[in-house]
């Protein structure tokens, strides 16, 4: 069996696996892990928003939170103040992020390494305040509650993340729908012109590449991302509130990011999922549990830069250089 | 040709209180290959940051194809056709060598198609095979840049030079740090090279510039010493004393040092 065969088999073992979630999940282990899979898809899209700046433009972003925030916002201030149903709401917390990160990203993608990190927290913390203090418009502290409202609707025919089944499904193909999208996009003329501007800003200038422009455009759809997820994750939680703004949220986005694997696809799903179930199980019984998530990280950086699936990609390259195909030698190496 | 495809005028830049490039009026006509040649610190390199934009002037125009080209952006310089490539070897190191042709090759387009596979342009795909065949690293395509050898990242960073298709092409010190056999390799690429692009080159190995240069401009403290033929500026005297006396190996030796 070929190396690609392989993957190929993975890959139909875990679409098989997605789509049975609701119906196995809740024999085995319990209907609440169902929820609890629908968390980490839309945190793996707020983990891929750090992993398309990190891993693939190699700007370092501790402010994505502020996107999710203002996704969720969209959702909640959309549907409880402004009276709209699922749809429009959903748009403008997406509109909303994505306005967020251009306005920000103007002035953040000027700069980069420590400098880009640093303006990206504060530009988050800035949001978090005014989140914080203007309670009129974002209830502060306590957030906004908001009535769910029906996803499709159309003739006797009414849909809304109150089904649980269908909840999750409509997380999932979202999900699905941007990790695909983000697929075609790292193949892309823009996805390479990305990797580019990765390697080397100044080569990247000199070829004729707007690297100013190239990251600006990264900056937003980022933004994007992360404004799915927040928008998502309102509906979700039926709920937005302020403290998911705070940095600590967008720090929690770069560790999975990076134990994942940066600059590959799957890598953000990969550390979401670890750290979220190391969550879940632990915390029940021990307070402590983000002990485990700093040694976690802490051991990944250090014995594999990579992360989870840069490991898995390295092995996959060795087994195919040891079979007769060179041709896992065109896997893109990610060191330095 | 009534204007020269390179012109600078009162051409200044200042560093603090060191001037770098000091009142330069250059000019290059047409098909040919052109050598800038100096001491370290003569204000070569400046020179070419200040032509591809890396750096602003602090005084003077710059002038491509008669185009004001001073205050445009190095990517807008790139797209007008002027291309160059840096004194310590620069290329996408996590790229694949195919990749890193590629990119040089679409970098001008003003559209880079967000969802549509790159392997799906074939016009884009046979430009970079060809390339690939012309500099003699189709064995090396899918191999990442960065775990090339030092001689191949030169050929390949060439390559990036043909691929892009320029008008004038700046080299800074092409052969810097290669080996004798690997030097006449790029020589020859670079004088083919020549036969269809304006080249200027910055260069510290005396043979190849006096093998390959039509024109020679000797640079010294950021001015114009002498320009000539080769048999000119070795028969110049004032070249031979602040250049040509010096031993080339002991400057050479110290570069790659600080390199």
């Amino acid at each position: 069996m070929s190396v690609s065969a392989i993957e190929r088999c993975l890959w139909a073992l875990l679409a098989a696996f997605m789509i049975a979630v609701p119906w196995i999940v809740p024999a085995l282990v319990g209907s609440f892990w169902v929820s609890v899979i629908a968390e980490i898809l839309i945190w793996s899209l707020l983990a891929a928003s750090v992993n398309l700046l990190f891993g693939y433009v190699g700007l370092l972003s501790f402010g994505q939170a502020l996107y999710f925030g203002f996704g969720m916002y969209g959702v909640a201030i959309g549907v409880e103040d402004l009276g709209l149903s699922f749809w429009p709401a959903f748009g403008l917390g997406i509109m909303a992020a994505m306005a967020m990160a251009l306005v920000t990203g103007i002035f953040a993608v000027r700069l980069t390494w420590h400098y880009f990190a640093i303006i990206t927290v504060v530009f988050s913390l800035i949001f978090y305040f005014l989140a914080l203090t203007n309670k009129w418009l974002t209830g502060g502290d306590d957030g906004i509650n908001f009535t769910l409202p029906p996803t499709i609707n159309i003739g006797g025919l009414s849909k809304s993340f109150t089904d649980p089944s269908f909840q999750y499904f409509f997380i999932l193909c979202t999900a699905a729908l941007c990790f695909w999208l983000m697929h075609r996009l790292f193949r892309s003329p823009l996805g390479k012109a990305f990797l580019a501007v990765r390697d080397n800003d100044v080569r990247a200038s000199l070829i004729g590449l707007n690297v100013y422009l190239l990251r600006l455009i990264a900056f937003v759809l980022a933004g994007f991302l992360a404004g799915v997820a927040g928008g998502l994750f309102a509906f979700f939680g039926r709920y937005a509130s302020a403290s998911y703004m705070f940095y600590h949220v967008s720090g929690e986005a770069v560790v999975w990011a990076i134990v994942g694997g940066a600059a590959t696809l799957l890598g953000p799903i990969v550390g979401t999922t670890l750290f979220i179930i190391v969550r879940e199980i632990v915390s029940t019984h021990w307070e402590h549990h983000s002990l485990i998530v700093g040694t976690v990280a802490i051991l990944v950086v250090m014995f594999a830069p990579k992360g989870v699936v840069g490991l898995w990609n390295d092995w996959i390259a060795r087994i195919a250089e040891r079979g007769s195909a060179p041709a896992g030698a065109a896997k893109l190496r990610t060191e330095p | 040709m009534s204007e020269p495809i390179l012109r600078t005028q009162g051409l200044t830049k200042r560093f603090g209180g060191v001037v770098a490039v000091d009142n330069l009026s250059f000019s290059l006509a047409g098909s040919r290959l052109h050598a800038i040649i100096g001491p370290n610190g003569a204000g070569k390199t400046t020179f070419f940051n200040l032509v591809s934009g890396l750096l602003a002037p602090s005084a003077g125009r710059v002038f491509f194809q008669g185009r004001d080209i001073t205050a445009l952006k190095p990517h807008q310089i790139s797209r007008l056709g002027v291309k160059r490539t840096l004194q310590i070897k620069s290329i996408f190191p996590r790229l694949t060598v195919a990749e890193n042709l590629w990119i040089t090759g679409q970098a001008g387009r003003g559209f880079l198609h967000p969802l549509r596979t790159a392997a799906s342009d074939q016009q884009a795909r046979e430009a970079v095979e060809r390339t690939l065949a012309q500099i003699g690293l189709s064995a090396l395509a899918s191999r990442a840049a960065g775990t090339l050898s030092y001689g191949d990242v030169a050929l390949l960073e060439i390559g990036m030079a043909v691929i892009s298709r320029p008008k004038l092409l700046l080299l800074d010190e092409p052969t810097c740090g290669m080996s004798p056999a690997e030097t006449k390799r790029a020589v020859d690429k670079i004088r083919e090279l020549s036969r269809t692009v304006d080249i200027v080159i910055i260069e510290h190995d005396m043979d190849v510039v006096f093998e390959i240069a039509d024109d020679i401009t000797v640079m010294a403290q950021g001015t114009i010493l002498a320009r000539g033929s080769p048999k000119e500026i070795a028969a110049d005297e004032r070249v031979r004393e602040v250049y040509l006396g010096r031993d080339e190996d002991k400057d050479y030796v110290e570069e790659a040092a600080h390199a």
